[in-house]
């Protein structure tokens, strides 16, 4: 064992104590030629593989949880391919960092328009295999919303291409199998890294918004009241470009601010449609991005005593439950006192939308959390708690997880992968499938 | 321990020179950190501690990490401690560091030549050049307003020459009351410090505390970042006052002539300077005040730091290519304001130019 070994296992999840001796190499490979090398090794010598991109998700889907494994990192694919400003698209290689992709777009006037809170890490092809988003998602849509192409490599090295017409592949046999069973760019999204490895992506891209904008903060003495804020915005379809709501933040980082409350940015001739909906108070070009900068750094901040971790990565709120969001909460933050949880902070974005399992959009809150990591707890503990969690969810009609939702509760989204995987081998990333899932990931906290 | 504070989001991977470098996550902060926190797993492997303790050693310690880090780690304590533990763990992995130790321990430099000689070469050089020279060499008795700590690059590397002679003619310009530590002066003990070796660092500062104390020095002027950051923060100093040199200009000079030579100049901050010394208004202001036009070059590190040149020059030379290269700053000339930055730069084959050899040019004191 070599220590890339051990440090391929460095992710934002809570699930980060691997068994190292289970993994069987670590690639950084360059390009599509070396990713396909990679995976023969892998297929050769009977280990599954996993691929890994920024490592900022949640899921600990990047794991690769507890199989003799080779792991295939994307970092040093971050390449951008092309670019037509015309036809609005990119085509990049699938580990580059969000951020960069607009860093190189912004000269051109041109821009990406999907911004998860880690895309100062997180890459594409990883945002694309949770079907991420962000505080602009509710106009913008989810990674999948803005992605036109990928191209992927199987298990056996072979190569697809999937869009949302379906499959194109040099083996037209596999090209059918898999446009026969309906294969597009939905079962690529929030695959979570089961189908195989994303090389190349291509991506929307669009000219930057000119209109003028304007900021407000809206505080609410209740969740109840957020919630009633944002379903409105949601049934006038309310331009906002920018939603972020707070509900608890602890005292070490809410730096003198009461939630709950709710950063707006929208176009400045909704001024009246938005006062319509909510008493916001308007915020300078400064207060805002002081504003957007507490809310970003959220999910990296400490107290001043203890550490913070994602015990559970998020809640979608939608229809009743968005209604009723503080007695919703109410119930998960007694849940979570009952295991000794203190809470950190909740946070997400607002209005904001995603994909159920079937591929049906919804939209909401999807609103984050952390706690303070409690003292004493073994792992299986602590994933009891979040499977409670997702039975909660469940009772309260809350989408768990809405965009890192694997593994625990899109049976629709299993059932799917598992049939494409039948067409395409099962080698990629198996434990999220398997009926030992939540005991792997219980031994990784 | 604060690397548990660290949530491995991975925010450091887009600055860290070193995983700029190398494309792999071990050498990137979060990679050590996250090896740190399942240490309890991978401790009882031989090979795997081994390698990690180079690793530690595989940094420039630029500090950047530190200030991205939105967790709150204070990673540059983090790499600074565990160094310690890992050269008292396994003394005989890091044998390579024995003659530096050893020359520090009993000739007080990093090269291992005669104390004595801290004043011989430059001072061969330069004293025809600047008469009365000698008589600013540091004796037991001889006091002055400002001593002049030149670190030991400046002390004995021919490369550092013409930022000395820019350095001693503008203090004669501007009529300062020096003196040069000279002989005298100790290294500063930052490569003792940088290693973990905070006893021998010690026992360095003792001396040239005592000599600066007897010189009765308001100021204790230096070039080096690396020197600064022992004599300000390590030193105990009482009543002198530790001052990067430009500082010490920028207060000293208002309005210097205009800098008269038409070149294309970029600015390299070094990263001890601006990041952990927290110096970045003066040396800009200093460059300004001579009417220099610059391009701010991107504040990452030079690959010179951290005593990565010994521990890993290959991997130093990588850093500062890939900076070069991505910066385009081939056809002009590199300001910047510290001796291991500068020989960073030369090493590329790089123009350089300490900000005050521009300042003696100004000042018509240099050519």
């Amino acid at each position: 064992m070599r220590i890339r070994d051990v440090v391929i296992g460095a992710n934002a999840s809570m699930y980060y104590k691997l068994n190292f001796r289970k993994i069987k190499g670590v690639y950084y490979p360059r390009n599509t030629i070396e990713v396909i090398a990679a995976i023969r090794h892998a297929q050769s010598n009977g280990f599954t593989v996993t691929p890994k991109g920024g490592g900022s998700g949640l899921s600990g889907a990047c794991t690769g949880g507890d199989d003799e494994r080779v792991m295939i990192s994307s970092l040093q694919m971050k390449d951008v391919l092309t670019v037509s400003k015309d036809q609005g698209y990119m085509d990049v290689e699938g580990g580059i960092v969000i951020d960069r992709i607009n860093e190189f777009l912004d000269p051109m006037g041109m821009r990406f328009y999907v911004a998860p809170s880690s895309r100062d890490t997180a890459t594409a092809a990883g945002v694309l295999s949770t079907d991420g988003g962000g505080n602009d998602t509710w106009v913008n849509g989810t990674m999948r919303d803005n992605t036109i192409r990928a191209q992927v490599v199987l298990y056996d090295g072979r190569l697809i291409t999937v869009d949302w017409e379906g499959v194109k592949s040099n083996d037209k046999a596999l090209e059918a199998q898999l446009n026969d069973i309906g294969v597009t760019l939905h079962d690529v999204a929030s695959s979570h890294g089961t189908l195989g490895f994303i090389t190349e992506m291509r991506l929307k891209i669009r000219p930057k918004f000119t209109e003028k904008l304007v900021g407000g903060l809206a505080e609410f003495s209740e969740c109840n009241a957020l919630g009633k804020a944002l379903t409105d915005m949601i049934d006038r379809q309310s331009p906002i470009r920018y939603g972020e709501a707070i509900t608890i933040a602890h005292d070490d980082v809410r730096e003198g601010f009461d939630p709950p409350l709710l950063i707006l940015e929208f176009p400045e001739d909704y001024v009246d449609e938005i006062k319509d909906i909510t008493d916001y108070k308007p915020l300078d070009a400064a207060e805002l991005a002081r504003m957007k900068n507490i809310r970003i750094k959220l999910p990296k901040r400490n107290p001043n005593v203890g550490v913070q971790f994602a015990l559970f990565e998020g809640y979608g709120f939608h229809g009743d439950s968005l209604l009723k969001l503080q007695d919703n909460l109410d119930e998960i933050e007694a849940l979570l006192n009952s295991h000794g949880m203190a809470p950190f902070g909740k946070y997400g974005h607002g209005p904001s939308k995603w994909y159920l399992g079937d591929n049906t959009p919804t939209y909401g809150l999807i609103l984050h959390s952390r706690e303070i990591r409690p003292e004493g707890k073994s792992g299986e503990e602590l994933l009891n708690v979040v499977l409670e969690i997702v039975d909660k969810c469940e009772e309260l009609g809350v989408t768990p997880k809405p965009e890192h939702k694997w593994p625990f509760s899109d049976v629709t989204k299993k059932k799917r992968l598992e049939e494409i995987r039948q067409v395409i081998g099962d080698g990629f990333n198996p434990f999220l499938l398997s009926p030992e899932c939540n005991d792997v990931l219980g031994s990784m906290v | 321990m604060s690397y548990d504070k660290c949530v491995r989001c991975g925010a450091c991977l887009a600055f860290c020179p070193m995983f700029d470098a190398t494309g792999e996550e071990q050498f990137s902060p979060r990679g050590k950190a996250y090896l740190l926190q399942v240490m309890d797993q991978i401790e009882d492997d031989e090979e795997l501690g081994k390698e990690f303790r180079r690793l530690l050693f595989q940094c420039s310690m630029c500090g950047r990490c530190e200030e991205q880090c939105a967790s709150g780690v204070d990673l540059l304590k983090v790499w600074h401690e565990q160094r310690a533990k890992a050269v008292e763990k396994a003394p005989e992995e890091f044998e390579y560091l024995e003659p530096l130790k050893d020359a520090l321990a009993n000739v007080k430099n990093i090269y291992g030549l005669a104390e004595e000689d801290r004043a011989i070469y430059w001072l061969d050089e330069l004293e025809d050049e600047i008469p009365g020279l000698e008589d600013r060499v540091y004796k037991k008795g001889k006091t002055a307003d400002n001593m002049i700590f030149l670190g030991c690059l400046m002390s004995f590397r021919g490369s550092q020459m013409d930022v000395l002679r820019s350095l001693f003619k503008t203090l004669e310009k501007l009529d300062v009351d020096y003196l040069v530590m000279g002989a005298d002066e100790n290294c500063c003990g930052h490569p003792l410090y940088l290693m973990g070796d905070d006893d021998g660092a010690e026992k360095l500062r003792e001396h040239n505390k005592s000599v600066i104390e007897s010189a009765q020095a308001k100021n204790v002027i230096t070039c080096c970042p690396g020197c600064l950051i022992q004599l300000r923060e390590h030193h105990n100093l009482e009543k002198t006052e530790a001052l990067h040199h430009t500082q010490f200009f920028d207060r000293l000079v208002e309005a210097p002539p205009k800098y008269d030579e038409a070149e294309q100049f970029s600015y390299h901050d070094p990263c001890e300077l601006h990041r952990i010394l927290e110096i970045k208004t003066e040396p800009r202001s200093l460059i300004s005040k001579m009417g220099i036009e610059f391009k701010e070059m991107d504040l990452s590190c030079c690959g010179g730091g951290g005593l990565l040149r010994m521990t890993d020059p290959a991997l130093s030379d990588k850093v500062i290519q890939l900076k070069a290269a991505k910066e385009g700053v081939k056809h002009t000339t590199v300001i910047t304001a510290c001796p291991s930055c500068r020989e960073q730069l030369l090493g590329q084959d790089l123009k350089t130019k300490d900000i005050v050899e521009l300042l003696s040019h100004t000042l018509g004191g240099s050519e």
